[in-house]
């Protein structure tokens, strides 16, 4: 029993050593002796670390799935990309949060213990087997965030960020958990494995029962990926919050969420399932809502954090229209349309922090004339607008592409044409942006101070794979592919 | 042998690539720069001509290298007599606009990068013989565009560029999705994105449903197709963005605008909408010959009513444009032919025009027949510039259609296709030439001839460089006037075989 339980240990070690990088880190800081240090050794160690995670992370993409603590935890090449994905936001962030003057000096080292904690909770949810992981994972995941989203605690919008977090968070968190408990109760288990099972024998009250149960728990999932119309959070949080942690809620909380949302539902929606149909048909039209309201709303912000606020919600509509199709392929274009998604938004995050961090304001004035003072950082800027837009010949072009594929596959016509339509908004709304950063003439010549020669660097080689997986993404479509569920 | 179309392909991109990588100062080698890669390209394209065997309709010079294995996507490219024309238009009209964009001061670099980036995108278009491929190729080509129009535009320039750029974003998105639809028809096999092998009429049988309601999958994805096609040429009513990007457009852009992306549309029906949908294409022939009618008349009314010179010529454009609808809707042999000739002929008469207004506007710095408070613009050019008179005389009179310029003969097979089909409608399109020649003449009247405006006494006749790259274009007008056998030799086969299989349904 207990050597079952060690070897299983041997699964958990990117969970495990970044608990332990969490915990260690806690330690350093109090170590540190002037408060406003740079703190560089601190944020060095964390990405060493993190880069040991993501290693043995790349490592377990080819074991076999298996589910570990008595069934608690599946790890399954799913659930590894996905916090494959999580780690490299992580290590994104935490580099930002570096040199960003949203986050006080000395605060750094905390912002990366909390990005850490999400983290962890991230890898709990995205490999979660029991409705007690789930929500745990849940639970890990939201609390810290709403630490992080107050960091800049003397700033109203930022404590109100927090505030705004903290009770939706905690309203869905607590809809969530009610509905498991119904769930609980009908099964009388809280094993994926074992409620499975009792899924074709439902009928009559149960199945009712089981059915709001269900809607209550996609409260909880919903709102973690900002789906309409549990995504009212969204825009204020991603203001209000300091630009890294804004760039971070971005990618990590939603990822855990999507995958949790593809896990759940491959579970209990096999085919033939009583479940099937009502679930599906929610996420279609949840899906249609989400992008069109996360569209239309980006067309008139004047912030470019609540532009990109905004066009999140719309790609996660876009994103969870892979579910709708049920099989192996919509969940290939999620996992690919995620990888992709991580380098834009990375990249969208970095040159508004930094061009932020100048002018002290994220409106879209800032990026005036960018072309004329940072030609380089204006195109990859321009380039990942249109990537996220969905134009050839970038990476964003092929995820859509992929999405689009898998629902006309499946004959989802009515649903494709409405994302057809959306992408024509969305490109009007991250056209508006490249325009000012190009065809505006800015005022003065000075340089933006954050694109120092190792910025420019890192933001060029996250470029690398937004233009490389444009042209040819057979590796990563297959990388993707081989990320198929494991449930039983 | 079937490299040099790779050649022609590519040869831009690595001119633009050493355009980039040239100091940005050094500003005279980046022209020449771009003048050797476009020159290069003509040579090559006329190699590619002379090579060009016209008795067959097959695809010739191809190349086919797996690109996407998974999805069955390959670097599929070949031409046929169609794009053999094109090809040779796009190479002369960037040819000519490098000479002409000489002039241009503001970010001499990153403005020829761009250019020669717009004619690979172009070439692309015409010779993808990959459906993927294409869609790339068609949606890549906005880039440039926006860029060209938004950066060394006029002032309205951002407004014009983002219209444009969304109203074809809008089509080719409809255009995907029928792609993508195509592709699990044919069952995801290794042609599923064929354009060759899904030609010929196999998706008549099949039904899908959208929104509870069933269509035919035949006319539903025709239509899709031909949104993305109709916005670009650009058909009434999906017209409006043209005259806003026209005007707004530095010259070169709007001779590449006119001369070739519009092509891109009708070409778009010739290739793929026609012939892969042709049932649909068929009994639709009604209403694109009506909507090609109301282009004709609808344009030339709007040109009579400009006092911007360059917008009277957009909207001619969209009217010569309808022409080559009517042309193809006849889906005859005589209409087809004409259609392909007129696009090739439209192309350089267009761009003579486009490119003597920028001459004007280069003097002028203004583009009015009537200034908005009433006095004129102009007055008597022909007294104080004869060369560009006669330039201009050529041009206009090749662009209304007169006897011995090339403009004729494509609108007489066009007319002659028509007839066989659609009588009425000839009848009343042949109004439409009268409107066209009534609105180039009075515009013809009020610029060059009358008193001798006091604005115009400085204005400098064409130097050199101008008359050099205005030659080519006046000579292809006169001699595809006298002689259009050139072009419709090389055409022939592949137009019949269209004509055969649209006589099939």
């Amino acid at each position: 029993m207990i050597d079952q339980l060690i070897g299983f240990l041997s699964y958990y070690i990117p969970e495990i050593m970044s608990i332990v990088l969490m915990t260690t880190l806690l330690v350093f800081e109090a170590a540190v002796k002037d408060e406003n240090a740079p703190r560089i050794k601190i944020h060095v160690y964390t990405q060493l670390v993190l880069g040991v995670v993501l290693l043995n992370l790349f490592l377990n993409l080819g074991e076999k799935p298996l589910h570990i603590f008595h069934n608690a935890v599946t790890i399954d090449p799913f659930s590894t990309l996905v916090k494959i994905i999580m780690t490299i936001g992580t290590m994104g962030a935490v580099f930002l949060s570096h040199n960003s003057k949203d986050i006080y000096r000395n605060l750094k080292s905390e912002f990366s213990i909390m990005a850490v904690g999400v983290l962890v909770g991230g890898m709990l949810l995205a490999s979660a087997n029991n409705m007690l992981t789930l929500y745990l994972g849940i639970e890990t995941l939201s609390i810290l965030s709403y630490v992080m989203s107050s960091f800049k605690r003397d700033e109203a919008s930022s404590a109100e960020a927090g505030m705004k977090y903290a009770l939706y968070g905690g309203l869905s968190a607590g809809v969530a958990l009610f509905g498991i408990s119904h769930l609980y109760g009908v099964f009388g288990s809280i094993q994926f494995v074992e409620m499975i099972d009792k899924v074709p024998a439902l009928e009559g009250v149960s199945l009712a029962i089981v059915l709001v149960s269900f809607l209550m728990f996609f409260v909880g999932i919903g709102y973690k990926i900002s789906a309409f119309p549990f995504h009212m959070w969204t825009p204020d949080v991603y203001q209000g919050s300091p630009i890294p942690v804004t760039s971070f809620f971005a990618i990590v909380p939603k990822m855990a969420g999507l995958a949790a949302l593809i896990r759940v539902t491959f579970v209990f929606t096999q085919e033939g399932s009583v479940l099937t149909i009502p679930w599906v048909g929610l996420i279609l039209v949840i899906s249609a809502l989400t992008m069109t309201v996360g569209n239309v709303t980006a067309i008139g912000q004047t912030s470019v954090k609540r532009l990109l606020a905004y066009s999140s919600i719309g790609h996660v509509g876009m994103m969870i229209l892979g579910i709708v199709v049920m099989n192996n392929e919509g969940i290939q274009a999620i996992l690919f349309y995620g990888i992709v998604y991580l380098f834009m938004t990375l990249i969208a995050f970095y040159i508004t922090s930094h061009l932020s961090d100048m002018y002290g304001t994220d409106s879209y004035d800032v990026f005036r004339g960018l072309i004329y003072k940072h030609p380089v950082m204006a195109i990859i800027m321009a380039s990942v607008l249109f990537s996220l837009a969905g134009l050839p010949p970038f990476s964003g072009f092929i995820a859509k592409f992929n999405i689009f594929s898998v629902i006309i596959a499946k004959k989802h016509y009515g649903i494709a044409l409405i994302a057809a339509i959306n992408s024509v908004i969305a490109l009007y709304y991250y056209m508006k942006l490249a325009k000012t950063m190009i065809f505006s003439e800015g005022e003065g010549e000075e340089k933006v101070l954050g694109f120092t020669p190792l910025n420019q660097t890192v933001i060029i080689l996250l470029f690398v794979p937004v233009l490389f997986l444009g042209i040819f993404w057979d590796s990563a479509m297959a990388l993707a592919g081989n990320a198929a569920l494991f449930i039983k | 042998m079937n490299g040099i179309l790779n050649w022609i392909l590519w040869l831009p991109i690595v001119g633009m690539i050493a355009v980039l990588v040239t100091p940005k100062a050094k500003e005279q080698t980046i022209r020449l720069l771009t003048l050797f890669t476009t020159t290069v390209t003509l040579l090559l394209s006329v190699l590619l001509y002379l090579k060009f065997d016209t008795s067959t309709a097959d695809m010739q010079f191809v190349t086919k290298v797996p690109w996407i294995a998974q999805f069955h996507i390959n670097y599929f490219i070949g031409i046929d007599g169609i794009t053999m024309l094109m090809a040779f238009l796009n190479a002369l009209l960037f040819f000519i606009c490098t000479l002409s964009s000489w002039t241009i001061e503001k970010n001499v670099k990153a403005y020829f990068a761009l250019l020669l980036m717009l004619q690979s995108t172009v070439f692309g278009v015409f010779f993808s013989l990959d459906f993927f491929l294409f869609y790339v190729y068609w949606e890549v080509m906005l880039l440039p565009m926006f860029f060209l129009i938004g950066i060394w535009g006029g002032e309205n320039r951002e407004y014009a560029a983002i219209k444009f750029f969304l109203y074809t974003f809008f089509g080719s998105i409809f255009m995907l999705v029928g792609i993508i639809a195509l592709y699990y028809a044919t069952g995801k096999g290794a042609d599923s994105f064929n354009i060759l092998a899904l030609q010929g009429g196999k998706f008549t049988e099949l039904t899908v449903d959208v929104f509870g309601k069933t269509f035919s999958f035949e006319h539903l994805f025709f239509w899709f197709m031909f949104l993305g096609f109709a916005i670009k040429v650009p058909v009434f009513p999906f017209h409006t963005w043209l005259p806003h990007a026209h005007v707004q457009a530095p010259t070169a852009v709007s001779v590449i605008l006119a001369g070739v992306l519009l092509k891109m549309g009708t070409y778009g029906f010739l290739r793929i909408a026609f012939p892969i949908f042709p049932m649909a294409a068929v009994e639709s022939s009604t209403i694109i010959a009506v909507l090609g009618l109301i282009s004709v008349i609808y344009g030339a009314f709007c040109a009579m009513a400009q006092d911007d010179v360059k917008k009277l010529v957009a909207y001619s454009s969209v009217s010569h444009m309808g022409f080559v609808m009517l042309g193809l809707a006849a889906m005859t042999t005589q209409g087809v032919n004409g259609a392909v000739l007129q696009m090739f002929n439209h192309g350089t008469s267009t761009a003579m025009m486009f490119l003597l207004i920028g001459i004007l506007y280069e003097r002028s710095h203004h583009r009015w027949i009537v200034k908005p408070d009433g006095s004129r613009g102009y007055g008597g050019l022909s007294t104080k510039l004869p060369k560009y008179t006669t330039v201009f005389i050529i041009g206009m009179f090749a662009s209304l259609g007169l006897p011995g310029l090339s403009g004729f003969i494509s609108e007489a097979l066009i007319f002659l296709g028509i007839y066989q089909k659609f009588t009425t409608i000839t009848v009343i399109a042949v109004i439409g030439l009268l409107i066209g020649a009534a609105y180039l003449l009075w515009m013809f009247k009020r610029m060059f001839f009358g008193d001798v405006n006091p604005e115009i006494e400085e204005y400098e006749d064409m130097n050199g460089r101008e008359v050099f790259y205005m030659l080519p274009l006046c000579f292809a007008v006169i001699f595809f006037g006298i002689f259009p056998s050139p072009l419709l030799n090389v055409m022939k086969a592949s137009v019949g075989q269209l004509v055969d299989l649209l006589a099939k349904f």
